[in-house]
């Protein structure tokens, strides 16, 4: 057996890394957590006010409305990408004519800016002179209108993270799926087992950690998306699509919020923490038991 | 995998394409109209070609400086956190270290952080703390490329895991058993076999350092800016100028492809992974 | 006429001579060789009169005096979170940053800038000879302390106007229809009721006709504080209620109860009336700010509107944005009875005027060049070109020009209006804390354009709101 000395030389630098551009911000902020900070306030001095901006917080209805949002966003959109994600690297498993071709077509959307994306599906979604609310009321006679149809915008905000990311989603389980083992397949082909016998006890359990880090990874970005819902509905309307990324940039950025801010931040990294703990428990755990 | 007929595949995917490309496609459309024309009766096909937006993209150096910056940016930071987590992982998966899931776990933290409120200890950091001298992180593609580690470097880790702890670990005890040191094995018998996950690992990282907008935004001002904060320049309060910031995205999925297809072309290698066992 | 004939022909004649002087143009190089090789850093908002800075008046600066410029320009929000974060920490990576009129009493009240009349007063070496603060506009005095010192070079200033389109209000057929209808000529309106009726009228119209045709705009966004400034900045004034109903004399109070008028009778009317135009505007004023109000006015989708003046210019003369050019009128807001007479006595205004300065910031390490620089913008030479360009005025000499004077026709007498009645619009009421109440109070604004809340439950709301955030802020005691 090689000696553990290897394996923390060969994790020091991302531990060294993570440590000075993870550790030491955070606990800066957590500092500001703990302060009444506002440059623009009649003070602009940062002043100790203990749990006070934690306890605002709890009674803070923009916040919660904000949360519960979000929640709601976050579900629906990664839900979908996983969904369709998955569906969609299983057909890249199969041999087709023009597979690299229509690989590379599907990662596009990957490539256009965040800011981009708001701004194409803005456009597309203009009431009356956007592509989707014009055709739709040609063709179909509905009414789109985004800036005053709470559920329009909110379906449009988790459309446009599908159509943005669900590559990605493809991507990693694509990856995941390359990397699988032949052998129990054709063993369980040779056994007679159906289809979704297959994907069930098979397919299912040996991607599990794939499926796992990215319903992570997206469900985290999804909460912390800012541009493309800045740019698509700016929250609106009224607070349908405020999602936290972008409600925590309005209270830092234009309203100088910064202690108040830096609690949101805290309080938004322990429930995402605790949320992405329980799923890592509740999936993870049992195979590494298993093992 | 089951047979099946190819072509209902490429039928079913020029249909997926289609759903795919319209928004590309109307990124192209508002990049040849004018202004004005994108707030009227809207129509599905081109009849007529603006191209100014494109010309007066083609003229402006201060744009190339930025996709250069966005390309050494992008590229430095997925090759950094590639590697980086490629061994992160290996001593994750091979070695019986104290801790381990914990640290594991830990990595992914970094990547939850709301960016908003930690710009404020990043800016003092890049403009007080880290600073030698004359030179301070502030404004310069390293600090950047170092930056995006914070949450590129926990992504990498948490799609290679599975990858390297996908890959047998008798191959690697047969190595050393042959007399490989540690370096070898990493390098002829793991890197290998993780190809199709690192391929996807590096294409996903370089999207992400590609797109960051805010981070870039605060931390650069004029020598490291990268094109994303570029794009936002056309966002004012005199009007946005859609045509423009679509011409510039037209631009950009051009080196992105290139180097997109490069490295897919791992994932094709990666094909014949399942036949490892044999 | 002849009078501003003769008087753009001298100008022109002394901006010649300027150019040609040896003594004005050694100044520069002379002041500028102390600072060889200096390089000064600014921050901007990537506007077309910004962008004349940073693409013509930098490189001549540079190459009058040696001082090298680089200009950052960015979007509205980076450029005060990056102007901010830098005073406020003191790196002094900016000699220059941008002060939207709106943010400069936060600015003065943290003692971020210098003041630029004392300084120049203390270092006469520093002094151009062809720099008079005397010479800016009335807008100046904004960027001013109590002693009248000035703390900005003001480098650009608009004002909302009311836009009308002169095709369809000069067409003789509307007129008779318009007339048949009302019993009224039809005229840019003057008051909120003609307004209305116009706006119905025109609306009613293009359906009749199925035209893309609507009677008014609205720049009603439900999610972007364009809708919220529309409120407190374009319409509330117009019915008497200033300083956004927030009474700064009696404690910041906002409510009617506090001695503020907020949620006032008046303010409630007004914002009624807004609600009524944004139903009948164009459907995509829901998703407004005042971006896509300028485009829904140059696509030719609405009749008349409100309009930020730097948004008039393009509507009024470039063909690849707008639709309209060579049709667009432009006249004072629709007002209440009184309005006027008090914004003439000086005890109100009746719109906003938007703009802003180049301020030098106290963290900055090369504050004598930078000043050069200000200076140096802030000549009467530069201006006319600058004015074509970005249709900006914050110099009175500068509509002298005669290339200013021939664009002014094009714009409609946008200038002319300007230079006259400028005096009747008012920037941001002078408040420290103006992007947080505005942020405090905006969500509550967003539900009553959604309908969530009723209007006046809404302004109740909002007063109380903007109470509390003063509270909290410390202004309200």
């Amino acid at each position: 057996m090689r000696s553990n000395k290897v394996g923390w030389w060969l994790l020091a630098p991302t531990l060294a890394i993570l440590g000075i551009f993870g550790i030491l911000p955070f606990i800066y902020v957590l500092y500001l957590a703990f302060h009444q900070w506002n440059p623009f306030g009649a003070n602009p001095e940062q002043v100790f006010n203990g749990a006070n901006n934690f306890r605002r917080l709890v009674f803070d209805k923009e916040f919660l409305l904000a949360i519960w949002v979000t929640l709601k966003f976050g579900v629906f959109a990664v839900a979908s990408e996983i969904v369709i994600g998955y569906f969609l690297a299983q057909l890249f498993m199969r041999e087709f004519p023009g597979k690299g071709f229509f690989r590379t077509i599907h990662t596009l959307p990957l490539i256009v800016a965040p800011i981009v994306v708001g701004s194409i599906w803005r456009l597309m979604t203009t009431p009356s002179v956007g592509i989707i609310p014009f055709y739709a009321n040609e063709l179909f006679g509905i009414d789109i209108n985004i800036g005053r149809d709470a559920g329009t915008a909110f379906l449009f905000t988790v459309i446009m993270d599908i159509w943005h990311w669900t590559p990605l989603v493809t991507l990693t389980l694509l990856a995941a799926l390359l990397s699988l083992p032949k052998d129990p397949f054709e063993q369980a082909q040779i056994d007679g087992a159906s289809r979704s016998q297959i994907f069930w006890h098979i397919t299912l359990p040996m991607i599990r950690p794939a499926i796992l880090a990215t319903v992570f990874i997206r469900l985290m970005d999804a909460l912390r998306t800012v541009d493309e819902v800045w740019m698509l509905t700016g929250g609106g309307p009224g607070a349908a699509t405020r999602y936290l990324g972008l409600h925590i940039w309005k209270v830092v950025f234009p309203k100088t919020d910064y202690g108040y801010g830096a609690a949101i931040s805290v309080i938004v990294l322990y429930l995402t923490l605790v949320m992405c703990w329980m799923l890592y428990v509740g999936l993870v755990a049992p195979r590494n038991k298993g093992n | 995998m089951r047979p099946s007929n190819p072509w209902l595949n490429v039928l079913l995917w020029i249909i997926l394409s289609f759903a795919t490309l319209f928004p590309i496609y109307w990124l192209f459309v508002i990049s040849v109209k004018p202004a004005v024309d994108l707030f009227t009766t809207p129509d599905v096909i081109l009849r007529s070609f603006y191209w100014k937006n494109y010309i007066d993209v083609l003229h402006d150096e201060t744009l190339r400086r930025y996709m250069m910056n966005s390309l050494i940016i992008s590229t430095g930071n997925a090759v950094l956190c590639t590697v980086l987590a490629f061994m992160a992982c290996y001593a994750l998966s091979r070695f019986d270290l104290a801790g381990k899931e914990n640290i594991f776990f830990w990595t992914i933290t970094n990547r939850m952080a709301p960016a908003a409120v930690f710009l404020l200890p990043f800016f003092l950091l890049y403009t007080k703390v880290f600073v030698i001298g004359d030179f301070k992180l502030y404004d310069t593609r390293i600090g950047l490329i170092l930056l995006y580690c914070t949450f590129n470097l926990p992504f990498a880790i948490w799609t290679l895991r599975p990858t390297i702890d996908g890959i047998p670990k008798e191959l690697d005890e047969a190595a050393t058993v042959d007399g490989c040191s540690t370096w070898q094995t990493i390098r002829e018998v793991v890197w290998p076999l993780a190809r199709p996950g690192v391929a996807v690992t590096f294409i996903l990282i370089w999207v992400f350092a590609w797109n960051e907008f805010l981070l870039a935004a605060t931390l650069t001002s004029f020598n490291a800016r990268t094109l994303t904060t570029g794009l936002s320049e056309y966002v004012t309060t005199t009007g946005t100028q859609w045509g423009k910031m679509a011409a510039i995205s037209i631009f950009t999925l051009i080196p992105a492809l290139i180097i997109f297809s490069m490295v897919q072309r791992s994932i094709v290698a990666g094909l014949t992974f399942g036949a490892v066992k044999e | 006429m002849r009078q501003g004939l003769k008087a753009g022909a001298s100008a022109l004649i002394l901006a010649m001579l300027a150019g040609a002087m040896p003594a004005w143009a050694d100044f520069w190089s002379d002041a500028g060789a102390k600072f060889k090789g200096v390089t000064l850093h600014g921050v901007t908002e990537s506007t077309p009169p910004s962008n004349y800075i940073k693409d013509v008046l930098a490189p001549q600066f540079e190459e009058k005096t040696g001082i090298n410029v680089e200009i950052e320009t960015t979007s509205w929000d980076q450029m005060y979170d990056k102007a901010i974060k830098d005073m406020e920490a003191g790196t002094g990576i900016y000699d220059m940053v941008y002060i939207e009129q709106d943010i400069i009493y936060a600015y003065l009240a943290r003692n971020f800038l210098v003041d630029i009349t004392k300084t120049l007063k203390d270092d006469p070496s520093l002094k151009a000879p062809t720099f008079d603060e005397a010479k800016f506009t009335t807008f100046a005095d904004y960027f001013k302390n109590a002693d009248g010192d000035l703390f900005g070079v003001p480098m650009e200033a608009f004002i909302k106007v009311y836009l009308y389109r002169t095709d369809l209000f000069n067409d003789p057929e509307i007129q008779a229809a318009f007339k048949a209808k009302t019993g009224k000529d039809l005229k840019p309106a003057t008051t909120h009721e003609d307004y209305t009726q116009i706006a119905e009228f025109f609306t009613e119209y293009g359906k009749e006709k199925g035209l893309d045709l609507w009677g008014t705009t609205s720049q009603a966004h439900t999610g972007h504080p364009a809708s919220w400034y529309e409120f407190f900045e374009s319409v509330a004034p117009t019915f008497g209620v200033y300083n956004w109903g927030i009474n700064a004399a009696d404690n910041y109070g906002a409510s009617v109860e506090h001695g503020g008028t907020m949620n006032s009778p008046e303010a409630k009317t007004a914002l009624k009336y807004l609600l009524h135009l944004r139903d009948i505007a164009p459907p995509e004023s829901a998703a407004s700010t005042w971006t896509e109000v300028a485009t829904t006015f140059a696509a030719g989708r609405a009749a008349q509107g409100l309009v930020y003046g730097e948004n008039a210019a393009w509507i009024a003369s470039d063909p690849d944005q707008s639709k309209v050019v060579g049709n667009v009128g432009v006249a004072l807001p629709p007002l209440e009875p009184g309005v006027l007479e008090a914004a003439e006595a000086g005890k109100g205004y009746i719109g906003y005027y938007d703009g802003g300065a180049f301020g030098l910031p106290v963290t900055s390490k090369n504050k004598e060049a930078a000043l050069l620089f200000m200076q140096y913008i802030g000549q009467d030479e530069v201006q006319g070109p600058w004015a074509v360009a970005g249709s900006r005025i914050t110099n009175t000499a500068t509509y002298d020009d005669p290339a200013v004077q021939e664009l002014d026709k094009k714009l409609g007498g946008y200038f002319t209006m300007l230079r006259d009645q400028g005096k009747l619009f008012a920037g941001a009421p002078p408040y420290p804390f103006h992007a947080q109440v505005r942020e405090a109070t905006a969500p509550i604004f967003y539900e009553i354009l959604t309908g969530a809340i009723e209007p006046d439950a809404g302004l109740d709301q909002m007063a109380a709101k903007a109470e509390e955030e003063l509270t909290n802020l410390g202004y309200r005691k």
